[in-house]
């Protein structure tokens, strides 16, 4: 499991969740923004996260780890975190 | 993602926390969903209890229905989504509207609510028209009406911005949400009298639903009001404060 196999999966899930409304041209990488560029809905991060943990287990606690963080970092997320934190529950 | 059919409605469900007594959570209007509870509150929460969230019908992932926002439809379909959740009792809390789908459904089954958390109940919400307001503004000056977050939100693109507009258009012509809420009928005293479920009245002091608190922690029998610093939007302004006060009340005891 890479990092490139895990942001192709959140890449689909991305695509899933915002379905036909999908608009960001350019191609999603570690560097891309939930916020400024996909221009998700919270609730859309509700139910990636939701894909998320159909898919990789329970271990991937997304209410959790959203959480404890402060308002500009979440307005700042970037897939690559996102990528980053499913790596880092399934090395755990 | 999860469904839920309860009561005729397809309803988006997610539930949170492997054990401790059950709690629900309810969001607040139109601009309202699941995501309100999620992020923060809803994961503190779960570290005590099986959480239960949902999106109301008509908001985020729920089915846009035509009919049914009234207070009572609306507890039904609680009711119905709590049947198929939970075998016991279960620690009720709500947000704004929210919170008086909690209120009516502690009314009609007062033996299915173990505790009742209601944060910025409008009572009745006809006297407190922000959403009618709201709902009833061109859509140009519906932006300067938002909270300062959601305008944030919105403004930062275009993608949002037509979503909300869109969900707008739907409540504002196509759905009966604006009929019903100003047919929402008070609770009378006598009715609120008899309701002998511990009860957690959460009001902002800044906002104008704070004579609400007074008088429901004044009627119902066994429940305090407790207020903090801020207006009606308490959860998304102060989630940190808010989480607090809820999980000292879920986890206390009360009654």
């Amino acid at each position: 499991m890479t990092h490139a196999d895990i942001l192709a999966t959140v890449d689909r899930m991305i695509r899933e969740v915002m379905g036909e409304d999908y608009v960001y041209e350019d191609e999603i990488t570690m560097a891309t923004t939930f916020n400024a560029d996909l221009e998700l809905e919270s609730i859309e991060m509700v139910q990636l996260a939701e894909k998320l943990q159909a898919h990789y287990g329970e271990g991937i606690n997304f209410a959790a780890w959203m959480g404890q963080m402060e308002l500009d970092e979440i307005i700042n997320l970037t897939v690559g975190d996102l990528v980053e934190y499913v790596e880092s529950c399934r090395t755990s | 993602m999860p469904h839920v059919v309860a009561n005729g409605v397809r309803l988006h469900v997610q539930r949170l926390g492997a054990e401790g007594p059950p709690v629900v959570l309810i969001h607040g209007l139109v601009v309202g969903s699941m995501a309100t509870w999620y992020f923060g509150l809803a994961a503190k929460l779960a570290e005590h209890h099986r959480v239960l969230l949902y999106d109301l019908r008509g908001h985020g992932g729920s089915e846009r229905t035509q009919t049914g926002y009234d207070v009572g439809t609306m507890a039904e379909d609680l009711s119905a989504l709590l049947a198929d959740s939970f075998d016991e009792p279960v620690i009720v809390a709500g947000y704004s509207y929210g919170a008086l789908v909690a209120l009516r459904f502690a009314l009609d089954a007062p033996e299915r609510v173990s505790k009742l958390a209601l944060v910025e109940a409008p009572l009745p919400p006809s006297a407190h028209g922000e959403v009618m307001e709201f709902l009833s503004m061109p859509p140009e000056k519906q932006f300067g009406a938002l909270s300062p977050a959601m305008r944030r939100s919105v403004s930062s693109g275009q993608r949002r911005a037509r979503r909300l507009a869109a969900l707008l258009q739907f409540h504002q012509s196509e759905s009966s949400l604006v009929r019903d809420l100003q047919e929402t009928p008070d609770v009378p005293d006598h009715e609120l009298a008899a309701l002998h479920v511990p009860t957690l009245c959460l009001y902002g002091q800044e906002s104008p639903c704070r004579d609400v608190g007074d008088r429901l922690a004044a009627v119902l029998p066994n429940a305090r009001l407790a207020s903090m610093t801020g207006g009606h939007r308490l959860v998304q302004e102060s989630p940190g404060d808010v989480t607090a006060v809820l999980l000292d009340f879920t986890r206390g005891d009360d009654g």
